[in-house]
């Protein structure tokens, strides 16, 4: 830590930095293979941020992001988030440390099919030990919030690809956390809905207060970042790799 | 609350279906078998159970009930002598053979006893009644016996050893599956067929005599006096009568149970047809659940990786657990109820089911399927959250 680091008490309301990760190092080891996914990453990431990590396919995206949102712990190095170090963390305290402060989105939504929309919501609600009554209400609100308030019934299997990954938005946000990980939520979606999962992201971008780091290939996204990270064999490069597009408004570290 | 658990377990009908079809299999399978076994044991020591001596007076041979020697009536009177003893009856217990009136033979077990008397008689009689056995060659029969021994309603008549027997009422549900079919008559009339000479019947035999003091009966059924301590009166009868054992109602019941436990070897083999129910029903269970939590891992995965803790997963999938054994033991159990009654009617074998074996077979379907549970949740332990980006 350095000497411009806030007091104790402001750090946990107000940390002006979301994540700050240092000497991040993945190597991944299984029998005698050994293969080093991420190497020497610095990354600062301030609040309220929407922040994108992009880069080539193999480059390390999903293995950094995990890493940050404290899911797999990293051969060496140290991630802080919210203003607390996360990487000696024991295994549950970890856990409840992701339930009360990170919404994720995955690629592939990973809802729970038995479940409607609403009770998706719901169910992590509880989890967040909000019960009942609250709990179907606010599921309602965030559905509504994210154009779903006539499918709250509707089973997984029975809403577009566009229509669940609104779900899983709503489904993130539950609880207001300080931070969403996302990890290319647009991928598995056709143009069109990928664009109505686009436009809902970007809204929340600007609305909502909470840090947001999205792995993503989508330029559509770009104009409202307020930051690109490119990630090239496991290492962050210095600008922007030539073919990828530049967006107006976003700028390279 | 969401319960997760319950959706998750309705939303792939048919192996639900299957499932419960397994819990019901072991859950019937235990019960039955538990059953069978209360009613064999139960049925061992119907006699004894139903009757109202508060002590048995057996020869000091005896083995079991059907096994035993005689002793003579005037011990009766002796038993009547002895302090504490309110009332003493006697009870003729013996093998003869039934002859059908189209010649074919079957044996029987004739139970003698004093019509007038208060310490045994058959308890459940659905016609007839029991002062028509002081006429002469006079019998009450079991209404399930009807069948084996041919005979139909009362007014018929038979031969017991060369004696012709007229029935004259019949019981219902009095019968053991360790015994030949019970001939109720009274004492007079017991001691001659018991003693019937092995020429055939004579037309017009005399009426059979009243027992005299040196006549053999087999057991002495005693009523204690109010407040009388049991055990005292044991030793104090055991004394008084040469060459007998007195036993408590429970321990003559105890003792013809265990008999029959031990030389049929009923409790072994019932027993293993119950661990059988329970072990295949641990497997049904055990590998639907295992299949579940595999289908539906990726879920866990991202519940986990949201932070959920590994307890409130396995809450998942123990409460899963817990409505597959519910909804498998309720219909398995009726299904017992309904098998119970129906083998009751048709086949006069009683299925007991009691409270105890009720509630049992609930706790082992409980620990079966909690059990089976824990194959499942051992996958769970080992998932890694990471699982939850990869596509
Ligand atoms: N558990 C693992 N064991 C071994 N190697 C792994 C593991 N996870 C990732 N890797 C390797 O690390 C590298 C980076 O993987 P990662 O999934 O982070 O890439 P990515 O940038 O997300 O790619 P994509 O855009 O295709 O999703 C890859 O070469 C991958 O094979
Ligand atoms: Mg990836």
């Amino acid at each position: 830590m350095d000497k411009l680091t806030p007091p104790v008490e402001l750090q946990r309301i107000t940390p002006a930095k979301a994540v700050v990760a240092s000497g991040i190092e993945m190597i991944f080891q299984s029998g005698a293979e050994r293969f080093q996914a991420l190497r020497g990453i610095e990354l600062e990431i301030f609040s309220d941020d929407l922040e994108l990590l992009m880069g080539p396919s193999g480059s390390g995206k999903t293995t950094l992001l995990s890493i940050l949102s404290g899911i797999l712990t990293p051969t060496a190095g140290t991630v802080e988030l919210l203003g607390q170090e996360i990487t000696g963390l024991s295994r549950g305290k970890l856990a409840k440390f992701r339930l009360k402060n990170i919404g994720f989105i995955f690629q592939d939504f990973n809802l729970f099919p038995a479940l409607t929309a609403q009770e998706n919501v719901e169910a992590v609600l509880n989890l967040k030990g909000i019960r009942r009554q609250a709990a179907k209400h606010q599921a309602q609100q965030l559905l509504e919030q994210v154009g779903l308030a006539d499918k709250v019934k509707s089973l997984p299997r029975d809403l577009s690809g566009g229509q669940k990954q609104r779900v899983a938005i709503a489904r993130a946000l539950a609880g207001s956390p300080r931070l969403i990980m996302a990890d290319e939520p647009t991928a598995a979606l056709d143009s069109q809905n990928g664009h109505a999962v686009i436009e809902l992201l970007r809204k929340l971008a600007k609305e909502e207060d909470c840090t947001v780091l999205m792995v993503t290939h989508d330029p559509r996204i770009m104009d409202v970042a307020d930051r690109i990270v490119y990630l090239e064999d496991g290492m962050i490069s210095p600008q922007a790799p030539h073919f990828f597009p530049v967006a107006d408004g976003a700028s390279s570290s | 609350m969401v319960s997760l658990a319950r959706k998750n377990l309705f939303q792939d009908l048919p192996r639900f279906v299957v499932a419960q079809a397994g819990i019901m299999f072991a859950v019937s399978l235990v019960t039955i078998q538990t059953g069978i076994f209360n009613g064999f044991t139960r049925s061992t020591s119907l006699l004894i159970d139903n009757s109202n001596a508060d002590i048995w007076v057996a020869s000091e041979d005896m083995r079991y009930l059907d096994l035993t020697l005689p002793m003579p009536l005037e011990r009766v009177t002796q038993a009547q002598q002895v302090k504490g003893v309110n009332r003493a009856e006697a009870l003729i217990v013996g093998g003869a053979v039934w002859r059908r009136p189209s010649g074919e033979i079957t044996p029987v077990r004739v139970v003698g006893f004093n019509p007038d008397g208060q310490l045994f008689k058959p308890w459940d009689i659905s016609q007839g009644n029991l002062s028509q056995l002081k006429q002469p060659y006079t019998v009450m029969l079991d209404d399930s016996d009807k069948d084996g021994l041919k005979v139909e309603r009362p007014g018929e008549a038979a031969e017991i050893g060369s004696f012709p027997a007229r029935v004259v009422g019949f019981t219902k549900g009095i019968r053991s599956v360790v015994s030949s079919a019970f001939v109720f008559a009274s004492l007079e009339n017991a001691y001659a067929y018991d003693n019937s000479p092995l020429a055939s019947a004579p037309d017009n035999p005399p009426r059979p005599p009243g027992l005299t003091a040196t006549d053999r009966i087999t057991y002495i059924l005693i009523r204690a006096q109010p407040g009388t301590d049991l055990q005292d009166l044991q030793q104090r009868l055991e004394a008084a009568l040469p060459e007998t054992r007195a036993y408590t109602r429970e321990e003559m019941a105890r003792l013809n149970q265990v008999y029959w436990q031990k030389s049929t070897g009923v409790g072994f083999i019932l027993g293993l047809g119950a661990v059988v129910g329970v072990v295949v029903g641990l497997v049904i269970v055990g590998q639907i659940l295992y299949a579940s939590v595999s289908d539906h891992l990726k879920e866990f995965g991202t519940l986990k990786a949201m932070g959920s803790s590994d307890w409130f997963i396995y809450g998942v999938i123990i409460k899963q657990a817990l409505w597959m054994a519910v909804l498998g033991y309720l219909p398995g159990m009726a299904l017992c109820f309904a098998l119970g009654a129906w083998t009751l009617e048709a086949q006069a074998i009683e299925i007991l089911i009691s409270p105890i074996t009720a509630t049992g077979v609930f706790g082992i379907t409980i620990v079966m399927c909690i059990g089976a549970a824990v194959f499942a949740i051992q996958k769970v332990t080992h998932l890694d959250p990471a699982i939850v980006f990869k596509a």
